[in-house]
């Protein structure tokens, strides 16, 4: 082989390779990334039940209800608009009313939100940033809270 | 001072040590870098024939490896007959002065700038162990709050300490931090209306002013175990104006100012505050009047209230500040009226209907026993 | 006192980078060797500085002054030492801190190593390295100070997030940031490279020693980071695809594919252009992954700092070394002499092609962790990219890489011999055969893919075996000779066997997690439930007071055909400072599987939900890469070089005693 087929085929390996890469990249775009919405998105883009979404927000106040199990039913609220969530299993070390959450799963046509996992983060004072982002918009995110 | 001399020495050294290369006499002139090549490949071939000797290459590997070795050689030899280095002469002394002027003024001008602009070279290093051991009458706020936060932390169970920390927390801005020292006081000591009230007051100082629901439901309490507690009935009177129920957040401040010791040092922001609300609702500035005419005033208010209430209906703080009002202007007939009126409209409320029940007890008003203890203040 | 003069050093040590960067050079241009010798002491220099810088920073946080911001923040006066210790780099600013400590420890080392590297090479990489040394230290003293001073000083600190205090973090980040800053080495070097216009084998001999051990460092740190998430964050998994986890991930597959292509310039002279393009975009991915973890713009477990501010700053130092060292190489790589030439079926071919599957999974990985972020600032759209698209995009890059690794490393060099060379492997791929064969066979089934996943690995490692067994056996050899020949091989030869191997292990490991089971439970004690083949019976749960937390302890007692064979304790745990509450997972260890028991919420009915795994080989994940890490070290120990001998095409039949890398 000359120096020039050489270069070819490796410019053609290499090449056959990056459309491999490139095919999967925008095979699995289509049907594997999960959207965030927040409750009111979900009325706002007409969100279609058995999409697969996160749902982002706060857990509303005195809605959370524990059911055989370890099920377990709860509000997420932007405080515009709030949606039931049911899952079943563990839930985070800083699951609480009022505390930012991130749940994904399915909505049902009830409209219900069916979770299959349940997201808050480690820290007393986080908030997911997607839930922060949904809350300004509501006009009701206040900030980082006194103490960093 | 000393920190200037130990900065000074510090830069000096610096300098120094970057100085030491320029002043060096050129020993190894002729070690510019493209000589190591050579010296790689000449490296590479001794051992390229140390593993044909040890039996780890067979020969005609030995030789295809030498062989490119060694083209290899030749490469990077005439590679280093074109680089002629320019080391001598007036051109690399002058060089070498003006790389001592750039290393003398830039090392200490960088340093100096920022540490100025950034340090603090009068503060003291302060180690927690030796302030620990300082003179305990010495010790400032914080250091008492830390002191018990240690043990706290040792001893959680110690509802005192935390009775004695909330407070400080509150007063220093922490209010966070006091509703969590109040609720554990309240956890490990008991009820008490005094701790149910701060307890509140911390959360509605925690939450920037606003009344929330569990501060309500705390000051609520802590009526219910001392019906003449004056700082849950001002909370809740805060919280009835934040709902918009003028008329009941009213009532309440005027039982307050009532019921309370005239000379009492929260009256005139009890007044200061029915004035407000007056004010606004277009009554007359109720507070400012004298007695007589407030006592009046203040009856005008209640008897307008009533009738809203048995027109319109209305919550059990509503009907519960009127059931009071008339109490502290001391007609309990008519206060057992209103009682027995609330009672029959908010029926089938468990709640209500406990806390009215709650209130006929707190206030003496039990319908079937008449004594007529005065009302107390 | 000894707080400001850690203030004034690092001040100085800026002061020295920049005479490290400019001087040496000016004077590798001018061929003038005294310029040159000015990056020696200035590196050592500039290093000892940020050792003084560090270590009063250390001491602060050891005695708790909390006269230093940085030590308020992050540290209790209540914690045990270790913890007071590892809060330095549990922070921002002290990781950043830390971070520079190491970029200015390599940048002596090189100093240091005067024998092995030619004069205007060392020059210009430790002028590069300066410049690196210089944008972090600006941005450290700007942005971030660890020294800021609070005046009067508060008695006591805020702590540090209990979730980092465990000494999964004391050795996780070092570990990391050794990584990501040796390979700001190779960078350093390949923009020397370019400056002299020159690359040859003698650069990739210089280079391949620090490459290998930033590799092999980030490796130790991937690992130990990926096994504190799985027992600290109490969730099982230990890989989340995590846009952090991601970070890391990055540099390290191009770190990778960086240290194979080295080996193919240094042997044989070839590459020259693209492992230099691989230096400079294996250290940008290292600065970006710095970027995305500092500046909060990712929501993840690890963003402890968040302040767009620094974000900008670290933004502009990413485009400035990402730019300029992309634009130098756009402007001086053409002038490198291309170099030896080799048969697609060679050794060589072999690591092109794995250049080529390690540099797009990386490609892949980048999209996934990057495009979230574009997406949302163009559209506003808000969309989580995890382990689905992964798995669609990762996964069937990596596999076949792994599949025909074996093959790969056992091909001459220059020009191979593809069927002698599978002939050779075929007993190796029985072997794996078989293997895969018996566990199946032992765990009655399982997903094809997880099947597929343990052949692969068997066959690595039995590839990784028929390799080191082909290099110094010949049917017919006695075993004695063939032992001494085996223990003649170079310690490199030994290192990539050991380390191909791992990789195999991890595979298994990874495989063998489709077995696991996940059981949920609301238990009283007295109850058993069953994890894998284990039941567990909740003995009691029972308060304790640790030095700066409160707990509830769940003890267990592991049964195995009714026979008690231990206890296993899980906690959830109450730091008092912060209020903040943490779940300590369980775990026992049974050979290279674990029992793992993590604690939910008290149930209304007062029973206490718990949750179960049974993770069957799952430490073989985290064991082959410290095997794969153990293979760099042997193979770094092995400080002699050589030029790739190719077969000699008739002599395709003889055993090709190929002088390894």
């Amino acid at each position: 082989m000359t120096r020039k087929q050489r270069r070819l085929t490796l410019i053609g390996a290499a090449l056959s390779v990056i459309a491999l890469a490139l095919g999967l990249v925008l095979f699995a775009m289509r049907d594997t990334i999960v959207f965030f919405h927040g409750p009111t998105d979900i009325a706002e883009k007409g969100v279609r039940p058995g999409t697969r979404f996160r749902l982002g927000g706060l857990v509303k106040e005195g809605s959370v209800v524990r059911g055989e199990g370890q099920s377990v039913r709860f509000e997420v609220t932007d405080t515009n608009r709030s949606v039931l969530v049911r899952y079943t299993g563990l839930l985070p070390d800083l699951f609480r009313e009022g505390q930012g959450v991130v749940a994904e799963g399915v909505l049902e046509p009830s409209g219900d939100f069916r979770a299959d996992s349940v997201l808050a983060k480690h820290d007393e004072t986080y908030m997911p940033r997607e839930v922060a982002d949904t809350l300004k918009k509501q006009g009701v995110w206040q900030g980082e809270g006194s103490r960093r | 001072m000393a920190i200037w001399v130990i900065f000074a020495l510090m830069t000096g050294a610096a300098v120094l040590a970057v100085l030491w290369p320029l002043s060096r006499q050129r020993t190894a002139a002729a070690d510019d870098g493209t000589g190591d090549d050579a010296a790689f490949y000449r490296q590479q071939i001794a051992e390229i024939e140390r593993d044909a000797a040890r039996g780890a290459l067979t020969a005609a590997e030995a030789e295809a490896a030498k062989a490119e070795a060694g083209r290899r050689l030749l490469r990077a030899a005439a590679a280093a007959e074109h680089a002629a280095a320019d080391q001598e002469g007036e051109p690399a002394l002058r060089r070498r002065r003006a790389a001592s002027a750039v290393t003398l003024s830039t090392i200490p001008l960088v340093a100096l700038a920022l540490y100025g602009a950034l340090g603090s070279p009068q503060l003291p290093s302060v180690p927690h162990a030796e302030r620990l051991a300082g003179d305990p009458r010495g010790l400032d706020l914080a250091a008492a709050v830390a002191r018990i936060e240690a043990h706290l932390a040792r001893t959680p169970e110690d509802g005192r300490g935390w009775e004695v920390l909330a407070p400080v927390y509150l007063k220093s801005g922490r209010a966070e931090d006091a509703v969590k020292a109040y609720a554990a006081a309240l956890r490990l000591l008991g009820d008490a209306p005094q701790r149910y009230a701060d307890y509140g007051e911390a959360m509605v100082v925690a939450a920037g002013g606003t009344v929330t629901a569990d501060a309500r439901t705390a000051f609520e309490r802590a009526l219910a175990l001392d019906g003449t507690a004056p700082k849950p009935k001002f909370y809740l009177a805060v919280a009835a104006e934040q709902d918009g129920r003028r008329q009941d957040a009213l009532a309440l401040l005027a039982d307050l100012a009532r019921s309370g010791p005239a000379d009492a040092p929260w009256q005139p922001v009890v007044r200061e505050r029915m004035a407000r609300l007056g004010g606004e609702s277009g009554a007359a500035a109720v507070a400012a009047l004298p007695p007589a005419e407030r006592d009046a005033a203040i009856r005008g208010m209640v008897a307008s209230l009533e009738a809203r209430l048995t027109a319109e209906g209305g919550s059990v703080d509503g009907w519960l500040g009127l059931v009071r009002s008339y109490a502290v202007l001391g007609e309990r007939g008519k206060a057992r009226a209103a009682l027995a009126r609330a009672a029959e409209r908010l029926a089938g409320d468990a709640e209500a209907e406990r806390r009215l029940t709650a209130a006929a007890r707190d206030l003496d008003l039990d319908i079937t026993s008449d004594s007529g203890k005065e009302v107390s203040r | 006192m000894i707080v400001e003069i850690g203030h004034f050093a690092l001040a100085l040590a800026l002061g020295l980078s920049l005479v490290q960067c400019a001087l040496p050079l000016w004077g590798a241009r001018m061929r003038d060797p005294a310029l040159m010798g000015i990056a020696t002491p200035a590196a050592l220099g500039a290093f000892l500085c940020v050792a003084v810088a560090f270590a009063a920073l250390t001491l602060a946080y050891v005695q708790s002054d909390f006269s230093v911001l940085n030590v308020v923040e992050n540290s209790h006066s209540t914690q045990p030492l270790l913890y007071r210790f590892t809060s330095v780099w549990g922070n921002h600013e002290g990781s950043m801190l830390l971070w520079v400590l190491i970029l200015t420890l390599f940048g002596a080392l090189v100093a240091l190593s005067r024998r092995s590297l030619p004069e205007r090479l060392r020059a210009n990489a430790l002028a590069a390295q300066g410049a690196i040394a210089i944008a972090f230290l600006a941005f450290i003293l700007v942005t971030s100070n660890p020294f800021a001073r609070v005046t009067p000083a508060p008695f006591e600190g805020q702590d540090l997030n209990p979730i980092l205090q465990d000494l999964g973090l004391a050795i996780h980040p070092p570990l990391l940031y050794l990584g990501y800053v040796g390979f700001s080495i190779s960078f350093a070097f390949a923009a020397a490279a370019l400056i002299e216009g020159r690359i040859d084998a003698v650069w990739a001999r210089a280079v391949r020693p620090w490459t290998l051990t930033a590799w092999l460092f980030l490796t130790l740190g991937i690992a130990m980071g990926s096994y504190w998430a799985y027992y600290e964050l109490g969730w099982g998994g230990w890989w989340f695809w995590d846009p952090v986890e991601n970070a890391s991930l990055m540099p390290w597959l191009a770190g990778t594919a960086l240290l194979h292509s080295t080996i193919v310039m240094e042997k044989r002279d070839a590459l020259k252009v693209w492992t230099v393009l691989l230096a400079i975009l294996t250290f940008s991915l290292s600065l970006l992954g710095t970027f995305l973890v500092r500046s909060g713009v990712l929501t993840s477990v690890h963003a402890f700092a968040t302040d767009p501010a620094r974000g900008v700053f670290i933004l502009a130092i990413l485009v400035a070394f990402i730019g300029g060292s992309l634009a130098l190489f756009a402007w001086r790589a053409p002038m490198l002499k291309p170099g030896g030439l080799f048969a697609p079926v060679s050794r060589e071919g072999a690591l092109v092609l794995n250049n080529l599957l390690l540099a797009s999974a990386c490609a892949t990985v980048f999209i996934g962790t990057l495009y979230p972020l574009a997406l949302e600032a163009l559209t506003g759209d808000k969309i989580s990219v995890g382990e689905p698209f992964f798995n669609a995009t990762f996964l069937p890059i990596v596999v076949p890489l792994l599949a025909v690794l074996p093959l790969g490393q056992s091909l001459a060099w220059k020009r191979g011999d593809l069927l002698g060379t599978a002939e050779r492997l075929f007993a190796a791929f029985a072997l794996a055969l078989a293997a895969t064969l018996a566990a199946v066979a032992f765990a009655e089934g399982g997903p094809v893919v997880a099947v597929l996943g343990l052949a692969l690995g068997f066959f690595l490692v039995a590839g990784s075996l028929a390799d080191i067994v082909n290099r110094s056996w010949t049917r017919g050899m006695p075993l004695a000779t063939a032992w001494r020949r085996a223990r003649g091989l170079p310690r490199s030869a030994w290192g990539m066997a050991v380390a191909h191997a791992a990789v195999g292990l991890v595979a298994i490991g990874i495989a063998a997690q489709a077995w696991s089971t996940e059981t949920l439970a609301v238990m009283k004690p007295g109850e058993v439930a069953a994890a894998g083949p284990y039941q567990l019976r909740l003995d009691a749960v029972l308060p304790r007071t640790g030095p700066n937390y409160r707990e509830d302890v769940a003890r267990f007692s592991v049964m195995r055909h009714g026979e008690t064979v231990g206890t296993v304790e899980a906690m959830k745990r109450l730091y008092v400072t912060r209020g903040m509450p943490t779940t300590e997972a369980g775990i026992m260890t049974r050979g290279p599987s674990q029992l793992y028991v993590s604690l939910g919420e008290p149930q209304p009915g007062g029973g206490l939900g718990v949750r179960f795994y049974w993770k069957p080989y799952v430490l073989l994940i985290w064991g082959g890469a410290l095997f794969m890490a153990a293979g760099g070290a042997l193979s770094l120990t092995d400080r002699r070089l050589r030029v790739g001998a190719p077969a000699r095409a008739r002599a395709a039949a003889l055993p090709a005693a190929t002088p390894a890398e």
